[in-house]
């Protein structure tokens, strides 16, 4: 039997804390790419670097950071698609729901493969 | 579930997809829920970034243009793409349009008393003051953290 609690609550929290963050966080990063994209760093010196991207990931900190900011995005945009996806008179359906919740999963678990991977290898 | 058969017929009125366009205060608020494609964008760019990232050669001792390839195609031919830093912008914009609908409506949402004794809310305007503060003290300490850490 299908329990009658709602799982809606545990996606919430990851869209509100997924607003947080896009919010507050997501300016000063895309800042940051911006400002990379127009100086076009070299291998060794200039930001965003590979050697400055190295020491990033290779710092447990700051790669959970990292990762923190594009899971709860990827969770915050994809339940909003999924709500919006109503608004514009397309009904919500299983299916839908299964694509996009499990897009945002899938963001996870990659980042956090790829990230772990990385640090591991510099480690 | 109820077992009962319903003969409830409700009546539901049909609702165009372009409703929105019609009144202004629609138009902002599908705006503001279509900022969310930017912020997945930027999720999406920072995971290719990682991905390219990934499939360069670590375990040589000195990186050179050869086995850092994809990570300095990603920095310097995607992020460095006129076409691509224009939509960063774009995103720019629409974080920024998110951050103030998303401050504004906190207060809202989030019910913070002033003490145990009391109903009385904290003022509206001091959480979105407090959320805008955060805003800029996450801007300076990742600017700094970026640009402090140059190799």
């Amino acid at each position: 039997m299908h329990s009658p609690r709602s799982d809606e609550p545990i996606y919430w929290l990851l869209f509100g804390a997924g607003g947080m963050v896009v919010g507050i966080v997501l300016p000063s990063v895309i800042l940051v790419l911006l400002a990379a994209g127009i100086s076009s760093p070299d291998v060794a010196s200039g930001l965003l670097s590979f050697e400055h991207v190295k020491s990033m990931l290779g710092n447990w900190l700051v790669a959970l950071c990292i990762f923190g900011v594009i899971a709860l995005t990827a969770w915050h945009a994809f339940h909003r698609i999924f709500h919006t996806l109503h608004d514009l008179t397309v009904p919500p359906s299983k299916l839908f729901w299964f694509a996009l919740y499990g897009g945002a999963a899938a963001m996870t678990f990659i980042c956090l493969a790829l990230q772990f991977l990385i640090y591991c290898k510099l480690w | 579930m109820s077992e009962v058969k319903s003969y409830r017929k409700p009546y539901n009125p049909p609702v165009e997809a372009t409703w929105w366009t019609k009144n202004p205060f629609y138009t902002k608020y599908i705006l503001r829920e279509g900022t969310c494609l930017c912020a997945l964008f930027v999720a999406f760019e920072l995971l290719l970034g990682i991905f390219l990232f990934a499939m360069c050669d670590l375990d040589v001792e000195v990186a050179t243009a050869e086995s850092a390839a994809p990570y300095m195609w990603w920095v310097n031919s995607f992020i460095g793409n006129p076409i691509v830093i224009l939509i960063n912008l774009v995103c720019l914009g629409a974080t920024l349009f998110h951050a103030s609908t998303w401050f504004l409506l906190m207060p809202k949402a989030v019910r913070v008393f002033m003490n145990k004794n009391t109903t009385d809310l904290v003022p509206e305007t001091f959480t979105v003051i407090a959320l805008y503060s955060a805003l800029g003290g996450a801007t300076v300490v990742i600017l700094i953290a970026a640009f402090a850490s140059l190799p």
